[in-house]
């Protein structure tokens, strides 16, 4: 019989806190299991072997902020069948993503002389699928690392599940926790992608969005949620910059309001 | 003129990006540069005009490994800015949040990272069919580290639950002693573990460079002083007062700001092998007999054995969490870990707590309704830049001196660099 051939997978990290990698390598339990079924060839953050030019799946990290990056990423894709992109950075641009507005006045208040040349040319943060096309996601902040195997299986074994688009406000009630707008709180699973079972809601904390809007999500209307509880909508507002500042469907609804 | 260059580009098993330069000419050292390649992502800049509440969320982001300790940072910043006095549980708490990223960054820098050096290997994986029995212990080692992480904060990297002046929920009564056996179980191990880096050798050679560690009288601070010490300048000085003691500057090769000694300009080590040179005499039993039985005692001026020093801290960090966990349980109340009431003001402050790797500080200045106005976060690699640059610089002209080779210089400054177990990728933020 053919011995069969593991497929070839490298792991970069890009502009990040490297958490999301952190996330996989700390299943402790299973990471040997998902490891062992992997022809991991690349993964700088836990081995010192370079790139090789061929390899079959890319899994990124991090968001895109300077033009080397850019560049990497395009050769990424011109070299792997499949792109995984993890992580919040990697798929709304994340926390880094907030430094896209005003970005050259950013820079200035954090180096007044000037960003090193060794952090290369800054652009405006990006998400990887800004910059190339992505195959698969992993949202949140950091992954949850069996949704990591689910987009894994899916990725190399095909898989009929398409990933969640709806909000993160119906999972409260399923898990019937209450809900912080009584309190007097912001929370932004009413506009944020569903995935998560509401994980920092379950432990007390509102939802800062981190797995980015839910394109069924209604601004418009959660904006009305947020007057009729007599909370700020500027607060509401602020809030989403978090994990969604480089969204258009933010971004037009920014737009609408500034103009009105 | 004969110019040999030793370069390490994309330096392996460390968070985040570097390479090293070194020139050699005729036969003697002419030059060393870590160069820090990681992208800027402006966090100082970023958290400006945000609320206080989201601080502590937003900065946890500059670094997955040791977010437990900016989260507890940015917390105290802001809380002595609000004159908050925490409760006692809330203070157990986040010391275990601490000690459980001490575990688990210890175990994980020690294993993925440092290891494969000693047996010859690229990485950590091929250890699992080497010495199994050894791979299946480090690994628990580190899983206890996330679990205690998990259980307190919620997550192991990026912890939910800690807020200002509290926690938003507590774990169960069991948890904490399901905990405690745990970690029991795990010191003898730790205690190998100490012996088995002390095993390794090592090139023997001491930085030139101060070190900074947070003391306390009698204690072993991670998170609970705000006294600073300059242990070779015998310089001490209040968290508050950073910017009159510590000196950031810029340099080209680098993303990440350097640091120096503002008084006498000396590069600095911060790190767990400078927190046992402050504080030595208040090891864990055990651990004082595990470093003494390494030989691991002040002065220890060779950065090499702080692989020894984090293993020493794993005893450490096991045998007083088992006595946090115990006491958790026995006094257990629900709801006492809950934010406790605070007033928003304006005002300014420094946090700082001993993250995994060494001292880190978040600057935090508020306008009266609690919007930042200023942020100036300090990482431990930040301050380790400029001297592990100069201990490559001792490092290097010794090895020279012997007349080894190039590949065994190279491999012996990638192993320093390692033992310090450099977080690129948020020294640069």
């Amino acid at each position: 019989m053919e011995e069969k051939k593991n497929p070839r997978v490298v792991v970069f990290g890009l502009a990040s806190c490297f958490g999301c990698q952190l996330q996989i390598t700390n299943q402790e339990d299973h990471l040997m299991e998902v490891v062992g079924q992997l022809d991991i060839v690349h993964w700088q953050m836990t081995s010192s072997v370079p790139c090789p030019e061929e390899y079959d799946v890319a899994v990124i990290e991090g968001a895109v902020v300077n033009e080397e990056a850019a560049e990497l990423v395009r050769d990424i894709r011109s070299k792997a069948a499949v792109v995984i992109a993890i992580g919040a950075c990697a798929t709304t641009a994340g926390i880094p993503g907030m430094a896209a507005a005003d970005h050259v006045g950013k820079q200035a208040i954090q180096y007044p002389d000037g960003v090193p040349e060794a952090s290369g040319v800054p652009i405006p943060p990006r998400a990887v699928s800004d910059v190339v096309d992505v195959d698969y996601e992993v949202r949140c902040c950091p992954i949850d690392f069996w949704e990591f195997v689910d987009v894994l299986e899916a990725a190399l074994l095909g898989s009929n599940r398409r990933p969640f688009t709806r909000t993160m406000c119906g999972d409260c009630k399923r898990n019937e926790t209450s809900c912080f707008y009584n309190k007097g709180q912001i929370c932004l699973g009413l506009v944020t992608t569903a995935g998560c079972h509401a994980r920092c809601v379950n432990l007390g904390r509102p939802c800062n969005g981190c797995r980015g809007l839910s394109p069924d999500a209604s601004l418009e209307g959660a904006r009305l949620a947020v007057e009729r509880y007599g909370l700020s909508v500027a607060d509401f507002d602020k809030a989403l910059e978090m994990f969604n500042q480089t969204n258009p469907m933010y971004q037009e609804y920014i737009a609408a309001h500034r103009e009105g | 003129m004969a110019i040999t260059k030793i370069n390490v580009d994309h330096i392996a098993r460390i968070e985040g990006h570097g390479n090293v330069h070194l020139v050699i000419k005729d036969g003697k050292l002419e030059s060393v540069e870590m160069n820090v390649v990681e992208a800027v992502r402006f966090f100082e800049a970023m958290v400006a005009g945000r609320s206080f509440r989201e601080s502590s969320y937003v900065c946890s982001r500059v670094c997955g490994i040791c977010s437990p300790t900016h989260v507890v940072t940015d917390l105290q910043a802001i809380e002595r800015i609000f004159d908050v006095e925490v409760s006692e549980r809330t203070k157990l708490l986040r010391q275990l949040l601490i000690y459980g990223s001490y575990l688990q960054n210890h175990a994980s820098h020690l294993f993925v990272f440092a290891v494969p050096d000693f047996i010859g290997q690229p990485s950590v994986f091929p250890l699992a069919d080497i010495d199994p029995a050894l791979f299946e212990q480090a690994l628990g080692l580190k899983r206890l580290g996330n679990d205690l992480c998990t259980v307190v904060g919620g997550r192991s990297i990026h912890p939910i639950t800690a807020v200002v002046g509290g926690f938003t929920s507590e774990p169960a009564r069991d948890e904490y002693l399901r905990l405690a056996d745990a970690m029991e179980a795990q010191i003898p191990f730790a205690e190998a573990v100490v012996d088995l880096f002390n095993s390794f050798a090592v090139t023997e050679f001491e930085t030139r460079g101060d070190l900074l560690a947070t003391v306390e009288p009698g204690g072993y601070p991670v998170q609970s002083s705000n006294t600073l010490r300059f242990l070779q300048a015998g310089e001490e000085f209040d968290s508050n007062d950073r910017d009159e003691h510590i000196q950031e500057y810029k340099v080209e090769h680098s993303g990440a700001y350097f640091s120096k000694v503002k008084s006498s300009g000396r590069n600095y080590m911060t790190s767990a092998l400078t927190r046992i040179n402050a504080s030595w005499d208040n090891l864990s039993k055990r651990a004082k007999i595990a470093a003494a039985k390494a030989g691991l005692r002040p002065p220890e001026l060779n950065p090499m054995r702080n692989n020894v020093a984090q293993a020493v801290e794993l005893v450490d960090a096991l045998e007083r969490c088992i006595g946090y966990c115990r006491e958790l349980a026995a006094t257990y109340e629900p709801g006492a870990s809950l934010p406790v009431p605070y007033e928003v003001k304006a005002g300014r402050a420094i946090g700082v707590t001993e993250a995994p790797r060494g001292v880190a500080f978040h600057g935090m200045e508020l306008d009266d309704e609690g919007r930042i106005v200023r942020a100036s976060i300090m990482t431990p690699t930040c301050q380790n830049l400029a001297n592990i640059e100069d201990d490559i610089r001792v490092l290097a002209s010794k090895l020279l001196a012997e007349g080894v080779s190039e590949d065994f210089i190279r491999l012996e400054v990638e192993k320093l660099i390692r033992a310090y177990d450099p977080c690129l990728s948020c020294s640069v933020h």
